[in-house]
């Protein structure tokens, strides 16, 4: 075949090539925050693969550990951790029920409804072009995961929420810090309304305060804590603190809060095993 | 069937660097990039064809690992694929140092358009690393010149 017709046919498959990328991206664009059917095939097959993957040298790892070095205080290190986990997390309801909650018994209850609804799971996964927007943890469909399940770390303070993709042992998981959430918060003191979004870097801001709100409305080291206006997250979750307040000529104050969960320590997470839809009927 | 399962390997070995490093620590995939790497070094071997056609199968995993929307960094790399495997032809890049330049300008050319792409399509700012994708280009080709110098030392040592 002469040079220029084979370089040719060489750049129509290219040109074909960039054609199904186009398509590619624009079957996901009108979807919005539901993912496609491409999509969820995509995760579908790369997950267990990278779960197989991080499982075997999990695996060789804990062979090391469990069989050669410290066997019984390796088991009973994790014994003791799984406890503090559900302890944490039971500390954590308890101070915020205790001020929902008038009877004992009304409490206990509801302690061991809670209880019954965590699930345990480890972040295996981090996306690696923007650290703070999500993360896969290691449950999925198979465990009974679902989207808009609520995530929170080992204390107990908020993570963020299930979203599309969810595969049979994985599941992807929006971050508070992505600049693509929002949260109905308000202040812990004076109960002053806003939304929280991620900056995409680690931090969060609180949005729609109106600047002319007092600084003993709301003010510097103030917890943030979920309000449940948004229907997805429920009321009373610790979300943040705030570290800064800044006026401009805008409207609204810049707020900075740093979220209670620490992203570098991010390990293992509780899921809480109720739809948003269970948890305000409820 | 001996080039697919060359191939297959070098993919194994990118994903299984992508595992593990956006586990332990994801700073390192802004670093190299490694599937680039795979896609360069094949169209080189085989052609601006296959190179083009590798860019997009790893293309797809690495939009897998940075959970963005499929087909940006299929795109990128089915270009930087393309034009690997036609300047190949055109330019001897069989030195160390010249094959460390024509690296780095292919890794900077995907780069731009990845995030031009990126721009254009998802409307958020890019994560940078604290200005670790800019070194991107320079450590990407200073790992492939040297892993393809032992490769090719290799494979003509085993020839003869």
């Amino acid at each position: 075949m002469p040079l220029f017709l084979k370089e040719r046919k060489n750049f129509t498959i290219l040109i074909a090539l960039i054609l199904f990328h186009f398509l590619l991206i624009s079957m996901q664009v009108p979807l919005g925050e539901k993912a496609s059917l491409f999509e969820k095939t995509v995760f579908s097959v790369f997950s267990p693969l990278r779960h197989g993957i991080l499982s075997f040298f999990k695996g060789i790892g804990n062979v090391w550990t469990n069989y050669f070095y410290l066997r019984n205080v390796k088991s009973q290190n994790k014994k003791m951790e799984e406890e503090i986990f559900f302890l944490r997390q039971e500390n954590n309801l308890l101070r915020n029920a205790i001020q929902r909650f008038q009877s004992e018994r009304e409490l206990q209850e509801k302690l061991l409804e809670m209880h019954e609804n965590i699930l345990s799971a480890h972040v295996i996964g981090l996306d690696t072009d923007s650290y703070y927007k999500t993360v896969i943890i290691n449950r999925g469909t198979l465990d009974g995961i679902k989207k808009n399940m609520i995530v929170l770390d080992k204390n107990g303070n908020l993570v963020g929420r299930i979203i599309e993709p969810i595969s049979l042992k994985e599941a992807r998981v929006q971050l508070i810090t992505d600049d693509a959430s929002g949260i109905g918060v308000f202040s812990q003191k004076k109960s002053v309304p806003g939304i929280l979004t991620g900056d995409g870097e680690g931090q969060c801001l609180l949005k729609y305060v109106l600047a002319t709100a007092r600084s003993d409305e709301i003010s510097e080291g103030e917890d943030i804590i979920t309000s449940g206006y948004d229907r997805i997250y429920p009321p009373g979750i610790k979300a943040g603190k705030i570290v800064s307040i800044t006026s401009d000529s805008s409207l609204h104050k810049h707020i900075v809060v740093d979220p209670y969960f620490d992203f570098h320590y991010l390990d293992q997470v509780a899921v809480i095993m109720k739809s948003p839809v269970e948890i305000f009927k409820d | 069937m001996r080039d697919f399962i060359k191939v297959a390997i070098g993919i194994i070995i990118a994903f299984l660097f992508y595992t593990i490093f956006s586990r332990v620590s994801p700073p390192v995939l802004l670093l190299f990039n490694v599937l680039s790497l795979v896609v360069i070094y094949f169209a080189v071997e085989k052609g601006e064809v296959f190179g083009s056609c590798l860019g997009a199968a790893c293309g797809l995993i690495h939009d897998y690992f940075s959970f963005g929307v499929y087909g940006v960094g299929g795109l990128a790399k089915t270009a930087t694929g393309y034009l690997a495997g036609y300047l190949s032809k055109k330019i001897d890049i069989g030195p160390p140092l010249r094959n460390f330049f024509f690296l780095a300008v292919l890794i900077i050319f995907e780069l731009i358009l990845w995030a031009l792409l990126y721009f254009f399509i998802v409307p958020e700012s890019i994560n940078t690393g604290k200005g670790l994708i800019f070194i991107q280009p320079l450590s990407t080709a200073f790992l492939g010149s040297v892993v393809f110098f032992f490769i090719r030392k290799l494979t003509t040592k085993n020839k003869y």
